[in-house]
C-alpha cells in the first residue's frame, strides 16, 4: 500500500500534465442553447489552416508549378481520384464534397495530435481535434446521408425510392435499415478512432511519458489519415451507388 | 489502475468529496465522486437504464467516462457534467461551417486549380498534336529544299551546255579559220607547183624540138 500511495502522488503530477479529460466540454450559451466551444474553437483554426494555406499555394498558378501549387495538385488529383472511382463518370460536382470532406477530417485529425493545443488552457475541458467531438462526426455523416439523397434524388426523381424494394421487397426493412446504419457507422467510425487514438496517447504518456509513446503518435497519426480517406471514400461510394442505375 | 487511484485516495483524499453539479434542468443521474467502488457505480447507473429513456444516454456516457478514465480525485472533482454523447447546437453549426468551408474551398481552391489543371492538360495535348503537324512542314521544307537543289541543278547543267556551246563555236570558229589558212596555203602550193609544171613543160617543149632535131639528125645520116 505504501508503493501505491506513492505512486498515486507521482501518479498525480503526470496526470496533472497529461490530463486526461473525456467527455468534459467548454460550454458557450447561444440563446438558451450550449454549444461545445473548444469543438467551435478548433474547427475554426482547421478552416483558417485549409482556406489559408489554400489560398497562399493557389493564388497565382504556374504553368509549371511551384511546390506549394505543386503539393495542392497532387491533393486535388488524390480526391478527384478517389471521387471518380468511387462515383464514375458524373463525379465532377461531387469533388468540392468528398475533397472537403477529406481535408477537413484530415486537418482536424493530425491537427489533435500534431498542434500543441494543450497550451491554450480553457476554463473547462480541453482543446482538442475537432472530430473527436460527436457533435461533428455526426454533423459530417448526416451530411453525407443529405449528399447521397440529393445525388440520388436529382438524378433518378422520385425513381430512387425504387431501389428501397430492390432486388426483392422482402429485403425493404432492411434496405430503409441502411439509411441509418450509414450515417451511423460513418460518424461513430470516426469519433471512435480519433478519441480512442487520443486516449491511447494520453494513457501512455501519463505512464511513461518518454519515447514509448512516440510509436503509438505515429500510428495515430497514421491512422487519423486512413480514417479521413475512408470517410471520404465511403461518402463517395454512397453517392455513387445512389447515384448508379439499378438493374 | 482505477482501483489503484480510489484506494489511495481513500487512504488520503485529495480532495473533499463533492457532488455534481447539474447545468442542465433535465433530471440527471447523480455521481456524487468517484471513490465509490466500481460495483455500486454500476448498480446505480444500471438502475438509471432502467430509469428512464432520456438519461439513458447520459448514464452510459457517465459510466463510460467513470471506467473509461483514470481520472484522479483532483480531476474527478471537476467532473460537473462528463458528457461524450452530448448533443448540442454545435452539431448545427459545425455542419453550416462544413458547408461554407466547401463553398469557400470551392471558389479558392477545387475550381480555380482544377479549370487550370485541366487547361493546361488541354494545351499540353494541343502542343503535342502541333509537334504531330510540323511533321508535314517539315516534309514541305524537304520539298522545297528538293526544289531548290533540282533548280540550282538545272542552272548549272544550262550554263555548263551553253559554256560548252561557246566553246565549241569558238573552237569550231579557229578550226575553220585554220582550215582556210590551210586551204589557202594548199591553193597557193598547188598554184605554184601548176605555174612551175608549165614552166617546166614549156622548158621540155623547146628542148624536146632542140631534142627531135638531135634525133633525127643522129638516124638520118646513117640512113643516107
Amino acid at each position: 500500500m505504501n508503493v501505491i500511495s506513492c505512486s498515486s502522488n507521482t501518479l498525480k503530477g503526470l496526470y496533472d500534465i497529461s490530463g486526461v479529460e473525456v467527455g468534459q466540454h467548454f460550454y458557450w450559451q447561444i440563446g438558451g442553447l450550449q454549444v461545445h466551444a473548444q469543438v467551435l474553437i478548433t474547427s475554426w483554426v482547421v478552416i483558417a489552416i485549409l482556406l489559408g494555406s489554400a489560398l497562399i499555394a493557389v493564388r497565382n498558378p504556374q504553368t509549371i508549378p511551384t511546390a506549394g501549387q505543386n503539393f495542392f495538385e497532387y491533393v486535388l488529383e488524390f480526391i478527384r481520384d478517389v471521387s471518380k472511382t468511387q462515383i464514375g463518370e458524373e463525379y465532377g460536382p461531387w469533388v468540392p464534397f468528398i475533397g472537403t470532406m477529406f481535408l477537413f477530417i484530415f486537418v482536424s485529425n493530425w491537427s489533435g495530435a500534431l498542434l500543441p493545443w494543450k497550451i491554450i488552457q480553457l476554463p473547462h475541458g480541453e482543446l482538442a481535434a475537432p472530430t473527436n467531438d460527436i457533435n461533428t462526426t455526426v454533423a459530417l455523416a448526416l451530411l453525407t446521408s443529405v449528399a447521397y439523397f440529393y445525388a440520388g434524388l436529382s438524378k433518378k426523381g422520385l425513381g430512387y425510392f425504387s431501389k428501397y424494394i430492390q432486388p426483392t421487397p422482402i429485403l425493404l426493412p432492411i434496405n430503409i435499415l441502411e439509411d441509418f446504419t450509414k450515417p451511423l457507422s460513418l460518424s461513430f467510425r470516426l469519433f471512435g478512432n480519433i478519441l480512442a487514438d487520443e486516449l491511447v496517447v494520453v494513457v501512455l504518456v501519463s505512464l511513461v511519458p518518454l519515447v514509448v509513446p512516440i510509436p503509438v503518435m505515429f500510428l495515430g497519426l497514421f491512422t487519423s489519415g486512413i480514417q479521413a480517406l475512408i470517410f471520404a471514400t465511403l461518402a463517395a461510394a454512397y453517392i455513387g451507388e445512389s447515384m448508379e442505375g439499378h438493374h | 489502475m482505477a482501483n489503484m487511484i480510489v484506494a489511495s485516495s481513500n487512504a488520503k483524499p485529495l480532495t473533499p468529496p463533492t457532488t455534481f453539479q447539474q447545468h442542465s434542468p433535465k433530471p440527471r443521474l447523480q455521481i456524487p465522486q468517484l471513490s465509490f467502488p466500481n460495483k455500486i457505480t454500476q448498480k446505480l447507473s444500471s438502475s438509471s437504464v432502467a430509469a428512464t429513456a432520456a438519461t439513458t444516454l447520459k448514464s452510459l456516457s457517465l459510466l463510460a467516462v467513470s471506467s473509461l478514465t483514470f481520472a484522479p480525485p483532483s480531476l474527478a472533482a471537476d467532473i460537473e457534467k462528463a458528457a461524450l454523447f452530448d448533443f448540442d447546437l454545435t452539431l448545427p453549426i459545425i455542419a453550416a461551417e462544413f458547408l461554407l468551408l466547401m463553398f469557400a474551398l470551392d471558389k479558392v481552391y477545387f475550381s480555380p486549380l482544377g479549370n487550370f489543371m485541366d487547361q493546361r492538360d488541354a494545351d499540353i495535348k494541343e502542343k503535342l498534336n502541333s509537334v504531330k503537324d510540323t511533321s508535314s512542314e517539315v516534309k514541305q521544307l524537304e520539298d522545297q529544299a528538293a526544289a531548290i537543289m533540282r533548280a540550282a541543278r538545272a542552272e548549272i547543267s544550262a550554263a555548263l551546255t551553253q559554256m560548252k556551246k561557246e566553246t565549241q563555236v569558238e573552237v569550231e570558229k579557229i578550226l575553220a579559220e585554220g582550215r582556210k589558212k590551210v586551204e589557202a596555203e594548199l591553193q597557193e602550193a598547188l598554184a605554184d607547183v601548176e605555174k612551175q609544171k608549165e614552166a617546166t613543160i614549156r622548158a621540155l617543149d623547146s628542148q624536146i624540138a632542140a631534142l627531135s632535131q638531135d634525133i633525127v639528125k643522129k638516124v638520118l645520116p646513117v640512113k643516107q
